[in-house]
């Protein structure tokens, strides 16, 4: 599991890969910690290499949306894979996040 | 026209048909009516000319024959007349000679000679001698006297006078008042001075008889009639009035209209010669025809009845067509209903199985009352079999309830004698037509082997294992007769490679042509034959084929229904893994449960979703199940039959259920949901079930996905 982020256009990007799960997420919830002070700035989650997701890193993302309609910002999750797509929909969060 | 209408609109089609045949018969009678009246006329015509034709030819006929008499007469007068005038010399010689003349000829009944007066001045002014035959006999007179003054009769005076031979017009004569006419014939002496008159007198009286002799029609009659047109001779007074015979001869004379007789025909024809008679036939026009009337009227009653029949017939044919028409199609309808119930019932049926349960039915009729259904949840296999009493429709419509109720009850109830007791509480709920069937059902461990099962009054299915026996089940009663029957429930662990072979009675009373059933011996050997590795299907499909070839051109007379269930955990791939209670142990719960998908027939998404609802549960069992830090053990067992998935997931924790906990609500949005409660929920969804128990000590949880 690698975690980069990055701030391109005004928005912070933050890509993921590999395989997000309850091990994995400890570890992954620090990586994103600059993610919950977005002061405002849209967030970008690049799941385009992300293979696999447990319910602790539907957790952080959950957390980091919380966050981010605190400040009036969006976070929208980008190129998510049919696997995680359907966990999204199982969990009932197709319905709040933001795709493209 | 209202009325027309009204009456037409209100009637029935069936009126309507029955209306417009009777219109046609009567259409066809008038045709017919017009043909006869046709035919009739054309008939009559030529009937009439033919009677012409016919009374001309018997009028030529009796006229050539009167001609052929009064020839036959002048000949006689003519042959004699030589004879006559050698005795006028020696007038003791004439009566003589007057005998011969007669003699002469059969139709002569008399003759005389009467002399001009003076002739034999010894014998006084007047000499006429006369012959007649009476019976045979001839006999002559003198018969000239002051009462019988001959030189007074007028054809003796017209012949003297006018030297030619003459006929008299008949008359009658004689105290029989016979009919005669005579031909008389001037007589010369041999000096050439005219010396007498012969006379001979023939009998007419038979040509009336003659005449009338051979009539066409009772009403016909013929007349013989002077050239003056008085009457000669007619018909017989018995049969024709003589005010009528009279009538007929004023209307040909004149005297009287012809319409004085209606109807009157008459045909007259006429002697070219002398005495120029006249021959005449009359027959009345009308009655000619009488009987060819009342054989056209007779015809037409008859034609008229033969189309009465023909309608009353046609209108049988056309209702019971109409009626055999309907019934057709009301069992086109039927049979397609039958049918669409056939494929509903074979779409109850289950089609694919699994390598350890295999069952077939074969219904005797469209459809059938025997049942079996099968499924499997929890890592076993819930299976019944049954057989509805009766047979088509009413026992279809029992079998597809029974099956349905088995399915929507043993979907949540594991005990089978539960499952027995609502189905059979059910079944008997307002079960007015007394029907009730024969079931068992069980369920099979799929991994320990343990079979549980309960019967109702089913036959006993075969436990094939290194030795065949019957499976010592409690019979109980059917379902649907008593709402409180109690079905004990039993129990067996089947040995690795025990089969249970369920069957219907349609099975063991297969009857071939001479109406001997297979029977369960039979059963038994063709159990028996089956080596031990065999399919259920394989099973099946012996029995199946050896029922068939028992039966023969038998019809089958009842559904064969058979299901197998084996209990074969040789097909059964188990892998097991210890974890400690640390998180970081979740990497190799991922690659062991990637390592058993891998082994198994399963799509990426699915494999997916096993590890994802494994790694849920496991990490809330290590997250809770020990609250203390202390160390402790995770074990997970993976077993798979190729078509379920079974985790069971078991530690020495303290007691933690993890399906009671909370589920999260997945409708809230984003502000107001909790961040926990998602393991739980993503693993009941990807699951098919997840069950807790707490054994020994232990926490076992339980978790299958049908994966085929």
């Amino acid at each position: 599991m690698t975690t980069t982020i990055q701030e391109i256009d005004g928005k912070i990007v933050a890509s993921l890969s590999g395989e997000l799960d309850t091990a994995a997420a400890q570890e992954a919830e620090k990586a994103l910690q600059p993610l919950l002070s977005c002061e405002g700035k849209e967030i970008v989650i690049d799941c385009t290499n992300l293979d696999y997701i447990a319910s602790s890193g539907l957790r952080i993302f959950l957390s980091i949306l919380k966050q981010a309609k605190g400040v009036g910002s969006r976070v929208v999750l980008k190129n998510v894979n049919d696997v995680i797509r359907d966990v999204l929909e199982l969990t009932g969060f197709i319905s709040i996040f933001e795709f493209e | 026209m209202y009325l027309y209408e009204s009456i037409f609109s209100d009637m029935d089609p069936l009126k309507k048909s029955w209306l417009s045949r009777v219109g046609l018969v009567f259409i066809a009678a008038v045709l017919v009516e017009i043909i006869s009246i046709v035919q009739y006329e054309h008939v009559r015509k030529l009937m009439q000319e033919e009677m012409e034709i016919r009374s001309e030819v018997v009028m030529g006929a009796m006229m050539q024959r009167i001609e052929h008499l009064l020839e036959l007469t002048e000949v006689t007068m003519k042959e004699n007349l030589w004879d006559v005038q050698r005795c006028l010399s020696r007038p003791d010689s004439i009566f003589a000679s007057m005998v011969r003349l007669i003699d002469d000829n059969p139709y002569v009944v008399g003759g005389c000679l009467a002399f001009v007066p003076h002739y034999y001045p010894s014998v006084g002014r007047l000499f006429e001698p006369y012959a007649v035959k009476e019976k045979g006999k001839i006999t002559v007179q003198q018969i000239a006297g002051p009462n019988h003054d001959y030189t007074r009769n007028q054809e003796f005076t017209f012949v003297l006078d006018s030297l030619k031979p003459s006929w008299t017009d008949p008359y009658s004569y004689g105290p029989d008042s016979l009919n005669y006419a005579t031909y008389s014939y001037p007589v010369r002496d041999y000096g050439g001075r005219l010396a007498a008159v012969c006379g001979l007198d023939i009998d007419l009286t038979w040509l009336g008889d003659t005449l009338n002799a051979h009539q066409p029609f009772p009403s016909s009659f013929s007349m013989l009639l002077t050239e003056e047109g008085s009457l000669v001779t007619g018909p017989s007074k018995r049969r024709f009035s003589p005010e009528l015979v009279s009538k007929t001869v004023d209307i040909l004379n004149g005297t009287l209209p012809a319409s004085a007789i209606p109807g009157l025909a008459i045909r007259k024809t006429k002697m070219d010669r002398d005495p120029y008679w006249q021959l005449v036939q009359v027959y009345k026009v009308d009655e000619a025809f009488t009987r060819m009337r009342r054989m056209r009227r007779q015809q037409m009653i008859f034609i008229l009845l033969a189309l009465a029949i023909l309608a009353f017939m046609t209108n049988r044919y056309a209702r019971s067509a109409r009626k055999l028409r309907e019934a057709s199609e009301e069992q086109a309808r039927l049979s397609g209903e039958l049918s669409v119930a056939r494929n509903i019932q074979q779409e109850m049926l289950p089609k694919t199985f699994p390598p350890f349960i295999y069952g077939s039915v074969e219904s005797a009729r469209e459809v059938g009352g025997d049942v079996f259904d099968y499924f499997i949840r929890d890592g076993k296999v819930f299976f019944c079999i049954g057989d509805v009493s009766g047979k088509g429709v009413p026992a279809a419509m029992l079998m597809s309830m029974i099956r349905s109720l088995f399915r929507m009850v043993a979907q949540k109830e594991d005990n089978p004698s539960h499952v027995l007791r609502i189905l059979n509480e059910e079944l008997c709920r307002g079960n007015d037509s007394n029907m009730f069937a024969t079931f068992f059902m069980g369920s099979l461990d799929l991994y320990s082997g343990e079979m549980r099962f309960a019967n109702a009054g089913h036959d006993k299915p075969f436990l094939v294992s290194d030795e065949i026996a019957l499976l010592q089940a409690k019979s109980n009663l059917p379902l649907g007769v008593f709402p409180d029957t109690h079905f004990e429930e039993q129990t067996l662990t089947f040995a690795p490679g025990t089969t249970l072979f369920m069957y219907t009675d349609g099975l063991t009373e297969a009857k071939n042509i001479e109406r001997k059933a297979f029977g369960r011996g039979a059963v038994l050997e063709v159990l028996r034959g089956c080596t031990t590795g065999a399919s259920p299907q394989d099973v099946v499909s012996s029995l199946s084929e050896a029922a068939h070839r028992f039966a023969g051109e038998a019809p089958q007379s009842d559904d064969l229904t058979m299901l197998v269930v084996r209990f074969d955990p040789g097909h059964i791939l188990r892998e097991q893994i210890e974890l400690s209670n640390d998180l970081s142990e979740v990497a190799r719960l991922s690659a062991f449960v990637k390592g058993f998908c891998a082994k198994l027939p399963v799509d990426p998404k699915t494999a997916s979703g096993l590890r994802l609802a494994l790694e849920e549960v496991v990490v809330n069992v290590i997250n809770y199940a020990f609250p203390d830090q202390e160390a402790g053990t995770v074990s997970i067992q993976a077993d798979s039959n190729y078509h379920e998935v079974r985790f069971t997931v078991t530690d020495a924790g303290i007691p933690f259920d993890p399906t009671s906990v909370m589920e999260a609500d997945t409708t809230l949005d984003a502000e107001t949901r909790p961040i926990g409660g998602l393991g739980v929920l993503l693993a009941r969804k990807l699951m098919d079930s997840i069950s807790y128990s707490r054994r020994n000590g232990q926490n076992v949880l339980t978790l299958t996905k049908t994966i085929s």
